[in-house]
């Protein structure tokens, strides 16, 4: 919870602040490292502000720490990992963009200097081509002129005059004509004549212009002149000869002929030629010129043409070539670079460019040169400004200048000029090119790819970034459910931890807890004892008393459970007889059933065992638990519990039924058939075996979704069953953990109509060593060919009783009420009476022979079905006196029948009482007194002279209880079944059995069987009359004591004894230590009649029963001649046994309790006795209760002493051990 | 004559109900007097008296013990034990109750614990004797004025 917080809380910064956090994170982070308790310090208090909010989280704090840091830690690493990936990428892009550009760019550069150079020198080239053709054609001209010129010097006369300029005129043309080229030769002779070939590229006309012949004259001064002063001859010649006429005749221009005439010309169109002024040394001289035909400027160049002699110039030749093919060479060469080229002269006259743009400025003066800053193109005008602005006039020497990246309007040029140093015309080129064009592409291309690596390498950064948050957020997930888990783990620790102490702490508490509810129940036993009660109060403190035992099973529950939680619960493995803890149930169960208006049916197959071994307190209360629980939610109808043996172990049936007889009964196949479905399970183990039981009742029932949620603590099926029913919800939670405990399983299973079923299975072992241990019911039903009638109002009881005796070979008649019955006896014996008349009383001869082949008839009533409330009753039981001498009348009765009832019933010869509810033990048992009845009064026809009764005897055996004579028989049968008959008629007559079968429900619970075995047999034998005294007047006591021994917890409120004598005869030996306890248990036991002798420590008492076995010894010793002196001795060391019972305190000095019990049973080996011992302990737990029971131990009280407990103890103890 | 028994036995009663109420005694107090018939007049005088002198002795061995060099917790152990054990049979529960955590201290082996719990017991011990011993006392005048002890 804590560490999905702790995120938000970091993110909550701005997000400008995180790269510095990050840092501050970065350092914090190596501190951290550095020391582990630093860091706890710094970052509690961070944590601690951060979850002040809530109070709860203090406990999750360490673990909200841990998790913190390491998220931070994470967040760290996260980011750490980030800025690295972010400055690779960033530098690898920086790197790749750098060295594709720095490569491109230079190699291009180079490429684009050659090219700039390549495209600047030809032009140039051509130039000084055209120079150099010029300069050929004008020397070649100055050869002609020079040869013809000296063919004619010293021209005579006109004529010769004429001739020569005719030649002149001639050689002249056959020149021009070669040269297309050219745009003008002038030859421009001493006398100021002047012949000129003049070609116009534009109109394509060839013109012959000459002077007037008239003013010239052929003077020999003019010469000398010259000689003397050349600067007259210069341009005061030409001036003179400005008033001189021109002719302009247009000429062919292939062949030269004459196609017009000649015109004169205003001598300012001529074109300008160099004149001898021009060549004042001799040599060639060059300039730029202009003409008012061309618009580009022209090219002249001038030559002097000496004479023979070599010492005056007689004419110069000059030749004009226009400039015009050299722009259109450069405008050929760049335009396909959509460059500019321009040359200019030193002093800045623009004479070429690549454009169509002029190159003359027209002024009123004529045509002039312009400078390239003048240019009307405006990349050339540009370029040339950028130049001057950069340079001005500090050019390098040689003019060359290479620049790559001159802005010019919105584009990036190259520049580059170059120098031509030409004689008498230096030249400067410059070629403009824009820079787009060489490196267009690559300036475009590497914007572009910067664009496209920054763009991919965001893609990458960002991509990569996602990719480490989210690999590093799987590892702080994965953290931060470490940290969870971490922080679960602590608290369910610490959960289970308080689940113990809570276990602990209630298995502690046992003992404070039920000292003091002891005590309670305990002081108001004493109070419903007490006789001065008013009825009211009387009534009010048995209210009480049921209130505090309900708390006191509501504490038993819990500390069950918390017994069994803490793992205390330790399962005893005794011998007990199953079906008689069963019954002793339902019978206290019947009373609240009878309230509730509910039957409950106990409904045993007969194959169950008779023994097992397991915990019967324990399987007792799965019962208890569940009955109850039924009783509970059952409001009319009927709860029933049946119980089968699933798979009886073959091996030993079989082994069983070859040794024995009579355990080769025809197996009841009722149950087996019923619940064949069931699953079976094969147990590996030899005696194991598996009991199934169901609980069946007609209750509310629980809903399908709540079978398995029933079982668990504290869970109810509807939450309103506490108002209406209470309950803590424990109880089914107890049970199943205990039917898991003893290897079973519990479950609520569909059932057709109303009501809950419930079914569970034990695993439950039988001792292998009892012979008998075979079956549950071992009646011999078919020997006797019985008819019973039941009458009874509850009906499922009676069928299921029914089904099971027809199974059994009993004609079984059923009546549910008065008028049925009456009905069904009418019946019943009309049929009889025809069937055989009369016979069974009046002719005893007949009797004697065939009197236990004839079918008895028994009847059983409910008393139930008798009109109790008005006095009809005794009216009714006179109409059944009718057929008493017919049947054996059997009653069952409530727990509330009245004593007038009883009295009367007995009264009236009905003897054979049983109290509800009817289950197959009570009807054997009826059936057996019925027959034992039978077969008395038969021998007592038979021999009525012979023999009196034994008075003694009979009185003795007055409170024997017909159940146990019945067990008695059954277990013994081998024994019994011989002088069966004798036994009975010797002890039973109808007048001493008054009221034993009243009572025999009763108590047949407590009772060990072995008793009344024993009290059989020795009083079989005839000699040894001497009984113990004790043994009637313990069964006596036994009315008062109704809770079996071990059903501690289900206290039965009802019969709690009232007299005061129940210890009566009992020796007991106290070994206690603490004087106090000494008296107060000295007192107490003997106000309830015992003796007792109180010993301070182990030591003493161990030393009190020293000389007992010696002379038991001594006993021993003497040889017994035959069975009877063996018994004889047997019974009187018995009598010798100076105590029936130690009461052993656990903490003595000397020697405590454990160690002297130790000491006692060692001494007893050998000797064959077995002095009970119980345990007096301030421990409540059951480890102490093991601890007891391992040392030898037979029972365990706790302090303060509980009376009730006690003596229960006390007698259950004895009576086992009187035998 | 009879006004005087009356007024003893009311006061009698009153006196032990206080006793029942301030928590000197308990229930195991009333079996005490539940077990005392004719066959033994002075049952509970007995015990009590027994009671005194058992546990007189015990604390004076409690108090050797304790004030010894090395302290043998055992055996403190198993005085407060005998104590416990005497004191809850006649019902002094107070006594019994600063057992319980005296040998809890015992179990801790916590001297200073001990030594203060003897005191306690020991207050407590002679705060029950003297409550006790005015009830037999009270009881005494009211059987030598003629009169029966109240049950309760």
């Amino acid at each position: 919870m804590k560490s999905t917080k702790s995120p938000s809380v970091s993110f909550r910064f701005p997000p400008s602040s995180i790269r510095a956090m990050g840092l501050l994170l970065r350092g914090f982070l190596n501190k951290l490292f550095g020391s582990a308790n630093f860091c706890r310090r710094n970052r509690s208090p961070c944590c601690r502000r951060t979850f002040n909010r809530d109070v709860e989280a203090e406990e999750f704090h360490d673990a909200s720490t841990l998790c913190l840091s390491s998220y931070y830690s994470v967040f760290v690493v996260r980011l750490a990992i980030m800025v690295m990936l972010a400055i690779l990428i960033g530098m690898l892009t920086l790197l790749t963009w750098h060295f594709t550009r720095i490569y491109t760019r230079s190699s291009l550069n180079t490429l684009a200097y050659g090219l700039r150079f390549e495209l600047l020198q030809r032009p140039l080239l051509r130039m000084w081509n055209i120079l150099n053709s010029t300069v050929e054609i004008t020397t070649a001209q100055v050869k002609l002129s020079e040869y013809v010129i000296r063919k004619y010097s010293r021209p005579v006369n006109q004529a010769q005059q004429v001739e020569l300029y005719e030649v002149m005129r001639d050689v002249t043309w056959a020149l021009f004509a070669s040269r297309r080229a050219l745009n003008a030769i002038t030859i421009n002779y001493r006398n100021g004549f002047v012949q000129a070939f003049h070609r116009d590229h534009r109109s394509n006309n060839t013109y012959y212009i000459y002077s007037d012949l008239v003013n010239y004259s052929i003077s020999e001064s003019f010469h000398t002149d010259m000689l003397s002063s050349r600067q007259g001859w210069n341009d005061q010649s030409i001036h003179s000869n400005t008033s001189a006429i021109w002719y302009r005749e247009p000429l062919d221009p292939a062949t030269g002929e004459k196609i017009g005439k000649a015109r004169a010309i205003p001598p300012d169109q001529l074109i300008n030629i160099a004149g001898i002024s021009q060549v004042p040394d001799g040599a060639a001289s060059w300039h730029v010129a202009v003409s008012k035909y061309t618009d580009s400027p022209l090219l002249s160049a001038a030559l002097p043409v000496w004479d023979s002699s070599n010492e005056s110039i007689v004419a110069v030749v000059g030749v004009t070539t226009a400039l015009y093919s050299v722009g259109q060479l450069m405008k050929e060469l760049v335009e396909f670079h959509s460059g500019h080229i321009y040359l200019t002269s030193q002093e800045g006259w623009l004479l070429a460019t690549s454009t169509n743009t002029p190159l003359l400025m027209n002024s009123t003066s004529g045509p002039k040169l312009m400078m390239a800053v003048d240019s009307e193109d405006y990349v050339i005008r540009s370029g040339a400004e950028w130049l001057q602005k950069e340079y001005g006039s500090k050019f390098p020497s040689n003019h060359e200048v290479h620049i790559e990246n001159a802005r010019l309007g919105h584009q990036l040029y190259y520049i580059d000029s170059f120098f031509l140093n030409l004689k008498r015309l230096p030249m400067v080129g410059a070629i403009i090119l824009p820079r787009k064009y060489v490196m267009g592409k690559v300036d475009e291309r590497a914007v572009k790819t910067l664009v496209v690596l920054i763009s991919a390498s965001v893609c990458i950064l960002v991509v990569g970034c996602i990719c480490i948050f989210v690999l590093t957020n799987g590892v702080s997930k994965e953290m931060k459910l470490r940290a969870e888990l971490i922080s679960h783990l602590d608290a369910r620790r610490k959960a289970e931890a308080s689940s113990n102490y809570k276990s602990q702490f209630l298995a502690n508490m046992s003992h404070e807890l039920r000292t003091p509810m002891a005590a309670v129940i305990g002081l108001l036993d004493i109070l419903i004892c007490d006789d001065c009660l008013t009825n009211e109060q009387y009534a009010n403190v048995t209210q009480i008393r049921k209130c505090s035992t309900a708390l006191l099973r509501l504490l038993n529950n819990i500390l069950d459970l918390s017994k069994v939680e803490s793992g205390k619960l330790v399962l005893e493995e005794t011998e007990f007889d199953l079906g008689r803890e069963l019954e002793g149930l339902v019978d206290m169960f019947s009373v609240q059933c009878i309230n509730h208006n509910v039957e409950i049916i106990l409904d045993l197959s007969d194959d169950m065992p008779k023994l097992v071994q397991g915990d019967s307190g324990r399987v007792v209360q799965i019962f208890a638990n569940l009955i109850s629980n039924s009783i509970k939610f059952t409001t009319s109808g009927h709860i029933i519990l049946r119980g089968w043996c699933e798979n009886p172990n073959p091996v030993i049936s079989t082994s069983k039924s070859s040794i024995s007889p009579k355990n080769s009964w025809p197996a009841q196949k009722m149950k087996l058939k019923l619940h064949g479905s069931h699953q079976k399970r094969s147990l590996k183990k030899e005696n194991k075996m598996v009991l199934r039981f169901e609980v069946d009742d007609t209750g509310c029932g629980i809903e399908t979704s709540k079978w398995e949620s029933v079982f668990e603590s504290f869970e109810q099926a509807d939450p309103s069953t506490t108002r209406l029913h209470g309950g803590t919800g424990l109880g089914l939670c107890i049970v199943r953990t205990l039917v898991n405990k003893m290897g079973g399983e519990i479950k609520v299973v569909k059932k057709n109509g109303p009501g809950t079923l419930m079914q569970l299975y034990l695993n439950l072992s039988t001792p292998a060593d009892i012979d008998g241990a075979g079956k549950y019911c071992q009646f011999k039903f078919e020997e006797h060919k019985l008819t019973m009638l039941l009458a009874s109002n509850g009906r499922m009881g009676r069928l299921i009783m029914a089904q099971w005796l027809q199974k059994n070979g009993v004609y079984t008649y059923e009546a549910s009420e008065w008028n049925e019955l009456t009905q069904t006896l009418q019946e019943l014996f009309r049929a009889r009476y025809v069937h055989s008349p009369q016979t069974e009383f009046s002719e005893t001869d007949e009797m004697n022979t065939q009197g236990i082949s004839i079918s008895a008839v028994i009847i059983i009533i409910d008393i139930g079905l008798l009109d109790l409330s008005t006095d009809i009753w005794k009216e009714q039981l006179s109409y059944l006196d009718n057929h008493c001498c017919r049947a054996k009348f059997a009653w069952i009765l409530n727990h509330d029948t009245s004593n007038t009832v009883k009295a009367e019933l007995r009264r009236r010869g009905h003897l054979l009482m049983v109290n509800r509810p009817l289950y197959k033990a009570k009807i054997i048992q009826i059936l057996e007194a019925v027959m034992k009845d039978r077969s008395l009064e038969l021998q007592r026809y038979a021999t009525a002279l012979r023999s009196t009764a034994v008075e003694e005897n009979l009185s003795e055996c007055h409170e024997i209880d017909a159940l146990h004579s019945c067990v008695a028989s059954s277990d013994d049968s081998d024994k019994s079944e011989q002088d069966d008959t004798s036994f009975i008629s010797r002890f039973c007559s109808p007048e001493t059995r008054n009221d034993h079968y009243v009572k025999a429900s009763s108590f047949q619970n407590g009772t060990p069987n072995g008793h009344c075995v024993e009290l059989a047999q020795v009083n079989s034998e005839e000699n040894v009359c001497n009984m113990k005294n004790t043994g009637p007047t313990r069964l006596n006591e036994q009315h008062s004591i109704f809770t079996c021994p071990k059903e501690r917890d289900t206290a039965c409120t009802r019969t709690f004894m009232r007299e005061q004598n129940s210890l009566e005869g009992l020796r007991i030996l106290l070994a206690e230590d603490t004087p106090v306890l000494q008296r107060v248990a000295t007192i107490m036991l003997e106000k309830l009649g015992a003796q007792v002798v109180a010993v301070g420590d182990g030591l003493q008492a161990v030393d009190a029963l020293k000389f007992v076995f010696h002379s038991n010894e001594l006993m021993n010793e003497c040889p017994s001649e035959d069975h009877d002196n063996s018994e004889i001795i047997h019974s009187k060391a018995l009598s010798l046994l100076p105590y029936d019972l130690i009461l052993m305190d656990c903490q003595m000095p000397k020697m405590d309790g454990y160690e002297a019990t130790k000491a006692i049973r060692k001494s007893e080996i050998g000797t064959g006795f077995h002095i009970p011992i119980v345990a007096l302990t301030a421990h409540a737990m059951s480890c102490d209760e093991a601890k007891c029971l391992e040392v030898g131990m037979d029972a365990y009280l706790t302090k303060p002493i509980d009376r009730q407990l006690m003596v229960s103890t006390i007698l259950s103890l004895t009576n086992r051990t009187v035998a | 004559m009879d006004g005087l028994v009356i007024q003893l036995q009311r006061q009698l009663v009153d006196y032990s109900t206080s006793l029942y109420k301030e928590g000197f005694l308990d229930d195991q107090f009333k079996q005490l007097q539940q077990l005392q018939d004719e066959s033994n007049p002075d049952f509970v005088v007995e015990v009590v008296c027994l009671f005194f002198e058992d546990s007189e002795r015990l604390l004076s061995e409690l108090s050797k013990t304790l004030s010894q060099q090395n302290v043998d917790f055992k055996k403190v152990d198993a005085h407060v034990h005998q104590l416990k054990g005497s004191s809850s049979s006649i019902g002094a529960q107070r006594v019994q109750r600063v057992c319980i955590a005296f040998r809890n201290y015992c179990e801790e082996q916590n001297n200073e614990g001990c030594l203060k719990s003897l005191q306690l017991v020991k207050h407590e011990f002679s705060l029950v004797k003297t409550k006790l011993e005015a009830m037999f006392k009270l009881e005494k005048q009211v059987l030598a004025a003629g009169g029966s002890i109240p049950m309760h």
